[in-house]
């Protein structure tokens, strides 16, 4: 048994804060969060690879702003690529994108491999790419506290017509807040039971019975301590006389700036046209002129 | 002391366990803590337990806002950390969102129905209950959208709904005992 084993959050980059103090960092979290749901919703809208590549140069832009390697956000890209590689050949084998216009690079038994399947695997990297990247970039340069806030002035409108945006933000909070001090008690009660014996290792694989018995005197002890923690957290937000969303004001009041209204302009302007490349025959252009420059 | 009677639900009590128990379904789910090997390379879940606790602790707006984290956590895991080619089916949030939203109202009602006749017992329902309107709402819009023949579906609930249904109900019998002190006859909780 290896000490890795009870290290459960290490290898996560998804999800992390890096404080760099950077122009990006500053901005309003509000046009940071719709950013990413404009990049979301325009990514998965566009086949276009001209347009997927606008995409990925904004977001690399916003790395270069935010002053965070992009090694760094490559590291948390690593541990995808193999299942990546699947199902990229999935994609090209299972799916097949024949017909009379396209060269056929590549032809074994019931497999063929044409130019069309090597545009349908690019398109699934680059988009796969542009959305990790665009999300992780979004994460490291805002903070849980600035994300819950934001999002809750986003949903405002919702509150009007009685949904409770201000408590469905503050349990996404509480929720984030509470995943690593699950993954401490988690890694104290791994401890705690190995030493007295408990084994965490591999056990065959097909006897789920005999798995779940020896995650029992894990789990038990995680949920019921969880529901302490959580009482002491009622205990102290009641002592507080917290009362729910109505009326509530707020300490931190966003008002966004003429640069947050120009990041906002540029996002727009670019994920519109990653969106309109899909519409235009702008890839068949943009490959002519390669295929020209190239010769 | 029964702790039941002294506690009254207030908005702090519903907001913190609904925001604790969906952190212990992502938790569960980002370590795959939550996934027991089975056969056939497929993995039991008990990520949707958190919901079911949540439910009958809280009633069934705290069920239904931790089935919704559960959903959204799986579509940004399906999305971003994709493991295997069943995930990009859970790319979509009417597979990966909906259905999460009903185990909380389900278990609750189940839990409600059974728990003056004895409460263990209908712990025990709510567990199964639970379990089985998240497979078997997950497999229908699977079904619906095409990705599977209809006819593959009712072996698949049966291979990974039912022992799933058995382990939450295990789970969420032994929590929830533990932690209202219930009196089973059974040597007491120790924790």
């Amino acid at each position: 048994m290896s000490a890795s084993e009870f290290d459960l959050l290490r290898t996560v980059t998804l999800g992390q804060y890096l404080p760099t103090g950077s122009a990006l960092h500053r901005a309003d979290p509000r046009v940071k969060i719709a950013s990413g749901i404009l990049l979301v919703v325009a990514v998965t809208a566009t086949s276009s690879l001209a347009g997927l590549t606008l995409a990925f140069a904004l977001v690399i832009a916003g790395f270069a702003v935010a002053r965070i390697p992009i090694a760094y956000a490559l590291s948390g890209i690593k541990p995808m690529l193999p299942f990546l590689a699947l199902l990229g050949i999935f994609q090209a084998i299972a799916i097949p994108q024949n017909d009379a216009n396209t060269t056929v690079y590549w032809r074994w038994a019931f497999i063929t491999l044409t130019a069309r399947d090597a545009v349908a695997v690019a398109l699934l990297f680059a988009k796969f790419s542009v959305l990790v990247w665009g999300i992780s970039l979004l994460s490291f340069t805002t903070s849980t506290t600035a994300l819950t806030h934001g999002t809750e002035h986003l949903l405002r409108p919702l509150q009007r017509i009685g949904l409770p945006a201000h408590e469905f933000a503050l349990m996404v909070n509480i929720a984030l807040r509470f995943v690593p001090l699950l993954a401490q008690e988690t890694e104290r009660l791994m401890k705690a039971q190995a030493s007295r014996g408990a084994d965490f290792g591999a056990g065959r694989r097909l006897n789920f019975v005999q798995r779940f018995r020896k995650l029992l005197p894990l789990l038990i002890p995680l949920i019921l301590a969880t529901l302490q923690r959580a009482e002491d957290l009622i205990l102290a937000m009641e002592a507080r006389c917290y009362t729910g969303g109505k009326g509530r004001t707020h300490l931190v009041r966003f008002r966004a700036q003429a640069s947050d209204y120009a990041i906002l302009a540029l996002v727009l302007i670019v994920l519109a046209a990653t969106v309109a490349a899909g519409f235009t025959s702008a890839d068949a252009t943009v490959w002519r002129i390669v295929s020209t420059v190239w010769r | 002391m029964s702790t039941e009677a002294v506690v009254q639900s207030t908005p702090a009590r519903k907001v913190v366990i609904a925001g604790v128990m969906g952190a212990l379904a992502i938790f569960l789910g980002w370590t795959h803590l939550g996934f027991i090997p089975w056969v056939a390379g497929a993995a039991l879940t008990i990520m949707h337990v958190p919901v079911i606790i949540g439910a009958v602790l809280e009633g069934p707006i705290v069920g239904t806002a931790i089935g919704l984290i559960f959903g959204l956590f799986s579509l940004l895991q399906a999305t971003l950390a994709p493991t295997g080619p069943v995930d990009v089916w859970f790319q979509n949030p009417v597979i990966s969102v909906l259905p999460r939203l009903f185990i909380g109202v389900v278990a609750w009602l189940g839990y409600k129905a059974l728990r003056k006749v004895n409460e263990p017992l209908a712990l025990a329902v709510a567990g199964i209950l639970g379990t089985l309107t998240n497979t078997v709402l997950v497999l229908g819009t699977i079904g619906l959208f095409g990705h599977l023949p209809w006819a593959a579906l009712p072996p698949i609930a049966i291979a990974n709904g039912l022992p799933e249904a058995v382990l939450a109900a295990i789970l969420t019998v032994a929590v929830v005992v533990a932690w209202k002190r219930i009196e089973t006859g059974a040597r007491k909780s120790r924790m």
